[in-house]
């Protein structure tokens, strides 16, 4: 299975200049300052579940925008009910990436409840219609134009390693500065 | 919405947040909410969102706020009280304006009689959780006190909640 970074910066590589980018607590945010971001970068260190909901209110308010919302399994389990209220206002300019490693990271670790969730079939059940499931960087790199470019909100479902060792950087930025450079021109 | 030719509360209310430049309500529907977000559905100005859970509300209208324009959360109390964690962990972290308007279940005014324990804590849960919050004059300007509510979030770049009751859309 493909660790986090090379999927991550794969993704990163792939942004168009009119994309928006707006990542879930944990080692997401915590990659993304050491990354060559072009976009406008909305980063969360807290509030799990807010990622995809966040960005649905973006992608409604700038629909000339593409906003990616980048999710973690654990945060998703919490509120998966967020699927069907993005299906019901159906955006064509948000794209989800959910990462899928079966553990809580940023928080020591700790394993999801071990139920076997088939997220993509969860996905469509409550109207997410356009969901491809990926596992390493080549997968990656062709799945997100395809999602990118299909008019519907679209989920991307990422299986990434886990790995507890993994040296994910600290948070480097903080709220108020992620704030204040926050702009959607 | 012209405001001069409005009859009831709810339409008032709503010119309140067409005249405060609200571009997004995010809702979760009860009885009285459901009958405001009627009215939210025919303004040409404001796009009117159905969520889930009431979380969700709030992330999305912050999400609006973030992205140029202004967002608002119309639910329930109850609803209000499962939204602890995203006001501290978004809306008061990142400091994003977020005006409320919050069914006020289970105060005096309130028929239904299973409504009474929400209306018991919900200004103690306001008051524990920071929340500025004003309870709506029906005998008054609605459209000001919304107007005023969504002020006070942009101002202090924070949350504000305005409570009403199903009175005050009549």
């Amino acid at each position: 299975m493909t660790a986090r970074k090379p999927l991550l910066e794969a993704l990163v590589a792939m942004l168009a200049p009119d994309d928006v980018l707006v990542s879930c607590l944990g080692a997401n945010s915590r990659y993304l300052p050491h990354l060559s971001v072009r976009v406008p970068v909305f980063a969360l260190c807290d509030s799990m579940g807010a990622a995809i909901p966040l960005a649905l209110g973006m992608a409604l308010q700038r629909p000339d925008r593409h906003v990616v919302a980048l999710e973690g399994d654990g945060s998703l389990l919490m509120c998966p009910n967020v699927l069907a209220t993005v299906a019901a206002a159906r955006p064509s300019n948000l794209t989800a990436l959910l990462w899928v490693n079966g553990h809580y990271e940023s928080s020591g670790g700790q394993a999801l409840p071990s139920a076997p969730v088939d997220w993509t079939s969860l996905a469509k059940g409550l109207g997410i219609t356009k969901v491809e499931r990926v596992g390493d960087v080549p997968a990656l790199r062709a799945a997100f134009p395809r999602a990118r470019g299909a008019r519907e909100p679209a989920l991307l479902v990422v299986d990434v390693a886990f790995d507890p060792n993994e040296p994910i950087p600290p948070y480097s930025e903080r709220p108020d500065e992620i704030r204040a450079r926050f702009r959607i021109l | 919405m012209s405001t001069t030719s409005l009859r009831s509360g709810a339409q008032r209310l709503v010119a309140g947040l067409e005249t405060a430049g609200v571009t997004l309500a995010a809702s979760v529907p009860d009885t009285w909410i459901g009958k405001l977000m009627a009215t939210v559905r025919a303004s040409r100005t404001i796009r009117a969102v159905d969520a889930a859970r009431e979380e969700e509300a709030v992330a999305i209208a912050c999400g609006a706020g973030l992205a140029g324009g202004r967002g608002a959360v119309l639910i329930q109390n109850a609803g209000l009280f499962n939204c602890g964690g995203v006001l501290a962990g978004l809306v008061d972290l990142y400091r994003i304006p977020c005006f409320f308007i919050v069914s006020y279940r289970g105060d005096g005014r309130d028929p239904v009689y299973y409504h009474e324990p929400k209306g018991k804590v919900t200004e103690p849960t306001l008051a524990a959780w920071r929340l500025p919050y004003a309870i709506a004059d029906r005998t008054g300007d609605l459209a000001a006190q919304v107007g005023r509510g969504v002020d006070a979030a942009q101002r202090s770049r924070g949350p504000f909640v305005l409570l009403i009751s199903g009175e005050d859309l009549e």
